[in-house]
């Protein structure tokens, strides 16, 4: 990808002075229309994504009346409930109704009766909160750590991160959150092994966010290291990255001024594609962490069949990945531009 | 109610209880380890932390509760007219007595003195009939309260509830155990959440299946000791395990027998075992297919090793049983011979009842509760003994619910509320039973049955009682092999702490901390 992409880069220079007159309005009309048909694909997309969650919880056994009844209540009981609940409308309706629903920001009623928006509203936040530093995390951490391979490449240092980043990608989440419980929480006590909430329903104190924090993104930081080590050397083979390196200059500033600019795009892919991996890590995570987030609140969703609530998350968490895929694209795309 | 099956799901424990409704056993107020020593303290807070899932927390007091920490919550802050006891399996709270007719139809419940709102209004029987109707009118009402209409609940004068049952009803008291919430008439139902209610504890906030709760000073059953009481709701009974081993939380509700495991290590760590918590019999279908004739069902019932299955699948917390249903209830026949391994007389059984050992025979189970799988699975090793051919098959909760229960030839199922054998013969056992898992039809038990639930004198009642649970014992199509101990951690200055099975475990009024 880093290739491609650097193959318009091959008039260095040229681009600031040249360019200004040329393109007033048309770059940005052209740019909200790409934009515009983008969201609209992920847009259409999502839709796509919610009618299969519909279809998919209609084709499990059982559905939500059942799933939320007690033991033995009559088949008169059930068919009361499932009028309650709207379940006796084909599954068609059921959805169309939801989606219309979805542009206000009506996410719909849980088959027990409690307003969907309300049910996410402390732990989408917590969840984001999670998954937005672990994102960070995984950022820093790999950047500082591909780059610091880079400096030396087949150095020490290279072999050493590289063969950890290795060993740890291929790590589960909830191994890395087991052992981080028993060593930072049971046996030194350093950390606390779960977290509690407050009257507002956010983690009680920020010590508590260290471990799943780091559960969820040490295996993201191997996989991430490893894309930024390999996109920092695929940059360095450019022709004008080896013209920097004959000209003597040091190598941090070939670093920063010419491999990363030019890597960007690709580890901005990366880091995108972790999104996602992050949010879904979220769910087991927060399972052993007892973190107040959405995933508890999905895994209990399908054991109840209860669509609306599985198509919330679903909703909100496919609209937070495409945000964030959009903005790797313009990353990539102001990266790749920017250098013309 | 009983056991609203998913709630057990995050299982990990005994859960249990969870899911029982009715009834409950036990005893009332009996401490874990108080008689320790030290006089009762007033004072401090105690973080309990209790099993439930953020997508079914439910405010409501009516409403299914499928989390632990809920039902917690809503029993801390509002009363039920009776609550489960330890010497009769009936114990007074809101309604301070109880009084049947002669035909055991009309039950006159006695509100407490001194009963009041935590807003100062004191209780009527207004209120209490109008709460028990609200109850009859939730989809589960019906199961909640069987043969008692709304319109024959009845308020008479200021103190006095009337429920009038459709058919005589010996076992009437212990339906009103475990959700006849009390609220002010009238609640509208968006203000149910901030309701006031008339328990030991008033609600400080909740949030997210969260809450504190605080001493209610003026509570009619007495003097309540700690400052506060604060629930932590958890998904898992490992992170739960954990927040206690760690000491974020004081007592871990209903963690189950792995973090008891874990944790007798600990000297700062009490094991609070409560008995005959769950029991996970086997069905063997009574109805039809290969294990109709009661030969068979004999025959399984001696090839199974008791102890072994305690001891394995329940790591030893737990008591073997006996093929009864309702092992807590004070008037369990504890004096009919305990069933134990015979291998020869099972295959004999099995000999001359025809059974075809050449083929392999399907056992259908789930993970819904901590050890059920475990359970089948072993049963299945120690049967192939006496050459009956099992094969597990482990199916997803809901599956399982949707296909197999009622209908599979055998399957393994669970009980929570283990302290009445009539409760369980009534849901279970009796012909027309709506849950009558194996299919089996007595007429002498459904006999001994009405004449139980019709027999006023106590004397008379024990003794039909028992010749219920010979019959039970010897015909019935469930195998019970042993009944789980409901388990709850707790660090060491914890004192006060309920020792009852079931919902007996959110009896937490007179817990107090010595420290």
């Amino acid at each position: 990808m880093a290739g491609s992409l650097s193959g318009t880069a091959t008039r260095p220079g040229t681009g600031p002075a040249g360019g200004e007159d040329l393109r007033p309005a048309r770059p940005v009309l052209s740019w909200v229309l790409r934009l515009g048909g983008l969201l609209a694909r992920r847009a259409l997309l999502l839709a796509v994504l919610l009618a299969t969650v519909f279809a998919a919880v209609e084709l499990l056994p059982g559905d939500a009346a059942n799933a939320t009844s007690e033991r033995g209540e009559s088949a008169a009981d059930l068919a009361q409930r499932r009028e309650l609940l709207g379940l006796d409308r084909p599954v068609l309706t059921r959805f169309t109704d939801w989606m219309t629903g979805l542009p206000t920001g009506d996410l719909g009623t849980s088959a027990r009766g409690e307003s969907v928006a309300e049910l996410l509203s402390r732990p989408f936040p917590n969840t984001l909160l999670l998954g937005g530093l672990a994102l960070l995390a995984t950022l820093g951490v790999s950047l500082a750590l591909g780059c610091w391979a880079a400096l030396k490449p087949g150095g020490k240092a290279d072999r050493a991160v590289s063969a950890t980043a290795t060993g740890i990608l291929a790590l589960p989440e909830f191994v890395v959150a087991v052992a981080l419980v028993l060593v930072f929480a049971l046996w030194t006590d350093w950390l606390p092994a779960v977290t509690l909430t407050d009257a507002d329903g956010s983690p009680a104190s920020w010590q508590m966010l260290v471990l799943p924090v780091l559960a969820l993104s040490i295996p993201q930081i191997g996989w991430n290291t490893r894309i930024v080590r390999a996109a920092l050397a695929d940059e360095a083979t450019a022709p004008h990255v080896e013209t920097a390196v004959i000209d003597g200059l040091p190598r941090h500033r070939i670093l920063t001024h010419h491999l990363l600019p030019g890597a960007m795009p690709t580890i901005a892919a990366g880091i995108a594609t972790s999104t996602g991996m992050l949010l879904g890590g979220a769910v087991v995570v927060e399972t052993i962490f007892n973190y107040p987030g959405i995933g508890s609140v999905l895994a209990g969703a399908v054991t109840d069949r209860d669509s609306p609530v599985i198509a919330g998350v679903v909703a909100v968490t496919g609209a937070v990945i495409t945000g964030v895929l959009l903005l790797a694209d313009l990353v990539r795309t102001w990266a790749s531009g920017g250098r013309i | 109610m009983d056991i609203n099956r998913r709630q057990v799901l995050w299982a990990g424990g005994a859960i249990g209880a969870s899911a029982l409704l009715a009834a409950c056993s036990g005893g009332g107020d009996t401490s874990a380890k108080a008689a320790a020593g030290a006089k009762p303290r007033k004072g401090g807070t105690l973080r309990v932390g209790a099993l439930g899932r953020a997508s079914a927390v439910t405010r409501d007091p009516h409403a299914t509760q499928a989390n632990e920490s809920d039902y917690l919550i809503i029993s801390l802050v509002h009363d039920t007219l009776t609550t489960p006891g330890a010497k009769t399996n009936t114990a007074p709270r809101l309604a301070s007595g109880w009084k049947a007719s002669d035909d055991l139809k009309t039950w006159r419940f006695t509100i407490a003195e001194g009963a009041k709102f935590h807003d100062g209004t004191p209780v009527t029987a207004e209120d209490a009939v109008w709460s028990l109707r609200r109850l009859r009118g939730t989809p589960s009402g019906a199961s909640r309260l069987p043969g008692i209409k709304a319109e024959n609940i009845k308020a008479e004068g200021t103190g006095t509830v009337v429920m009038v049952s459709d058919y005589a009803n010996a076992e009437l008291p212990v339906l009103t155990r475990l959700t006849t919430f009390v609220l002010k008439k009238d609640t509208k139902d968006s203000e149910i959440d901030k309701a006031p209610g008339t328990g030991p504890f008033t609600l400080d906030w909740f949030r997210s299946g969260n809450a504190r709760l605080v001493r209610n000073e003026n509570w009619h059953g007495g003097e309540v000791l700690l400052d506060a009481i604060e629930v932590k709701i958890f998904e898992s009974p490992q992170a739960m395990s954990n927040a206690l081993l760690a000491g974020q939380i004081d007592v871990a509700s209903n963690v189950g027998a792995v973090a008891a495991r874990t944790a007798e290590k600990r000297e700062d760590i009490q094991v609070v075992r409560r008995p005959n918590d769950m029991a996970m019999p086997i069905v063997m279908r009574t109805a039809g297919g290969p294990f109709a004739d009661p030969k068979v069902r004999e025959a399984l019932r001696l090839a199974v090793d008791r102890e072994a299955m305690v001891k394995q699948v329940l790591s030893g917390y737990g008591t073997v049983g006996n093929d009864i249903l309702g092992t807590g209830d004070p008037a369990y026949a504890k004096d009919i011979p305990q069933r134990t391994r015979d291998l020869a007389r099972a295959k004999s059984l099995l000999e001359e009842a025809g059974f075809d050992v050449s083929r392999t025979y399907k056992l259908v189970t789930t993970e819904d509760i901590s050890g059920l799988a475990e359970s089948a699975t072993l049963f299945a090793t120690q049967v192939r003994e006496a050459g009956v051919k099992i094969e597990v098959v482990k199916q997803e909760s809901a599956t399982f619910w949707d296909r197999t229960w009622l209908k599979g030839d055998l399957y393994t199922t669970y009980w929570g509320t283990n302290d009445s054998v009539l409760f369980l013969a009534s849901k279970t056992m009796v012909s027309e039973s709506a849950q009558n898992e194996a299919g089996w039809k007595n007429t002498a038990f459904d006999a001994a049955y009405r004449k139980t639930v019709g027999t006023k004198d106590a004397a008379a009642r024990a003794k039909v009682l028992r010749e219920l649970q010979q019959l039970e014992h010897d015909a019935s199509g469930y195998l019970l092999w042993g009944v789980a101990d409901g388990i709850d951690l707790a660090a060491a200055p914890v004192r006060g702490l309920p020792t009852l099975p079931g919902y007996g475990r959110v009896q937490l009024e007179r817990a107090w901390l010595a420290r």
